[in-house]
């Protein structure tokens, strides 16, 4: 009986909503972090009697046939494109994306990643590096002496020094983009790899052609709706159980059929 | 067999092919822009073969699709839009032109407005809708215009179709009888439309269903009984 299979791959697509939502729940207090949404998309269709056949010599044909569905299927999780609220820390190196954009970073084995989650830390070098320890790919390195740095919206940071002397300009630290961010491949850690589908990373000065701005000071909250996901949670909750009712009704034909020697 | 069973087994045939296309609305009871399909009996009339004249049965003669429009749910995703009213999207699939209700859209690496599969979607008067990377604020239009501040972009097209349209897999349509642009669409965006399947109707047609079926069964056996009944007393004579 194919409604016991249908029901079953709207069972699966059910639960794999509510695994979505509750990594978007479980996520609700990690930095700069974006919602994820599941889409479903229709099985395809088995043609019993496919619309347009030819019933008579005077050319009349079957307007609507019979198609029968076979299920569903996921399509795509993809991650909403929001910024997430900014978040007063004060510390210096706290850096959050206002708008589009991403800080590239470099991974030990050399390859770029790119996180908007901007809570960065001097290294013993003076490198500038995320909470795992990898540097920014800019390269900057904060010298041993300096009191603090202050980094503009566009991105240039300044070194000052405890004797009052003059700030001391080390570098930029820019922002790239992608085409399709939502074709970005999530790694963990709040990292993202660059993809075939996210396009290549296109590396801009904060603020110029619309790319976003670099607050320093800030940083940028994940962006999870908790009702919408308690409402995505209900909703899924009791999909499931609407296809489960169908199994059980299947079961029951069944066994009505059984029942005959 | 008699009669009565053959009646009885065409019934059920149709009733475990509409336990299918109900399985299968409720599957997709969360796929955006799906369209709910209903099967149609029709009655099948039979000749006997003798003075007794015809039998009348109730067989699956077809089935149709609910159009009518699904819920909104606001997103607020930039390429996420939804139709108001009558109309479909135009995707360009291997297999041909493709119609949608299902807006999740989103832009490919080379900035061209594609689906969830990869199919491009088509602007109105044809070909792909191409968005230059250093636009960032893009307005949807009701009519489909695609405008960054005062720049327009592309249209997306937005048809219905010319006569049947066929149900195929990832929520699309095909229209072989090909599909001419609305006058005046109304898109909407931010925006997706879901499923129109009324899970209340669908619960009480699944008792219905079942318990046409059962009712089938008990009267097949009931016709067994009589038979079984008939011989014995036969042999008695």
């Amino acid at each position: 009986m194919k409604a016991l299979q249908i029901a079953a791959t709207g069972m699966a697509a059910q639960q794999m909503r509510v695994e979505v939502i509750s990594n978007n729940i479980a996520n609700m207090s990690t930095a700069a972090y974006r919602p994820r949404t599941a889409e479903f998309s229709d099985l395809m269709y088995q043609q019993h009697l496919t619309p347009g056949t030819i019933t008579s010599q005077v050319g009349t044909v079957v307007p609507a046939g019979i198609q029968l569905g076979t299920g569903v299927k996921p399509s795509s999780v993809s991650m909403e494109i929001t910024q997430g609220g900014l978040r007063d820390t004060g510390a210096e190196l706290d850096l959050a994306v206002d708008g589009t954009g991403f800080f590239e970073i470099t991974l030990p084995s050399g390859e770029s990643a790119y996180t908007r989650d901007g809570k960065l830390n001097r290294s013993a070098e003076g490198e500038i590096v995320t909470m795992d320890g990898f540097p920014l790919a800019d390269g900057l390195v904060i010298p041993e002496n300096a009191r603090n740095v202050a980094i503009s919206r566009d991105g240039e940071v300044v070194a000052y020094f405890n004797d009052g002397s003059e700030g001391q300009a080390i570098g930029n630290i820019s922002l790239v983009r992608f085409i399709n961010e939502k074709g970005l491949e999530a790694m963990g850690d709040n990292l993202f790899r660059e993809t075939e589908a996210s396009g290549p990373a296109n590396q801009l000065v904060p603020g110029t052609e619309g790319m976003g701005l670099i607050r320093q000071g800030f940083l940028e909250e994940s962006s999870v709706d908790v009702v919408q996901e308690i409402s995505e949670l209900i909703e899924a909750q009791r999909g499931y159980e609407l296809n489960s009712k169908v199994i059980t009704a299947a079961d029951e034909m069944l066994a009505a059929t059984t029942r005959v020697r | 067999m008699s009669n009565a069973i053959y009646a009885s087994l065409t019934r059920q045939d149709g009733l475990l092919r509409e336990m299918q296309v109900i399985a299968n609305n409720m599957a997709n009871s969360s796929t955006t822009g799906f369209k709910s399909n209903h099967a149609i009996f029709a009655e099948h009339i039979a000749a006997t073969g003798d003075e007794s004249g015809s039998l009348s049965m109730g067989s699956l003669a077809g089935h149709n699709f609910d159009l009518s429009q699904g819920a909104m749910k606001h997103t607020g995703g930039q390429f996420d839009l939804a139709i108001h009213g009558e109309g479909f999207f135009v995707l360009d699939t291997p297999a041909g032109e493709r119609l949608t209700r299902a807006g999740a859209f989103q832009l490919s690496a080379d900035g061209n407005l594609i689906d969830a599969f990869g199919h491009q979607v088509q602007g109105a008067g044809g070909g792909a809708i191409a968005i230059p990377q250093e636009v960032t604020r893009i307005s949807i239009a009701p009519d489909g215009t695609i405008s960054s501040g005062e720049e327009i972009l592309g249209q997306v097209a937005v048809v219905v179709a010319d006569g049947e349209i066929n149900q195929e897999g990832g929520t699309m349509f095909a229209a072989p009888g090909g599909y001419q642009q609305v006058e005046e669409p109304a898109v909407v965006q931010g925006t997706l439309e879901q499923s129109n399947v009324s899970s209340i109707l669908e619960v009480s047609r699944l008792i219905e269903v079942q318990r046409a079926y059962e009712a089938g069964q008990s009267l097949i056996e009931k016709e067994d009984e009589r038979i079984n009944q008939l011989i014995k007393t036969m042999r008695q004579l």
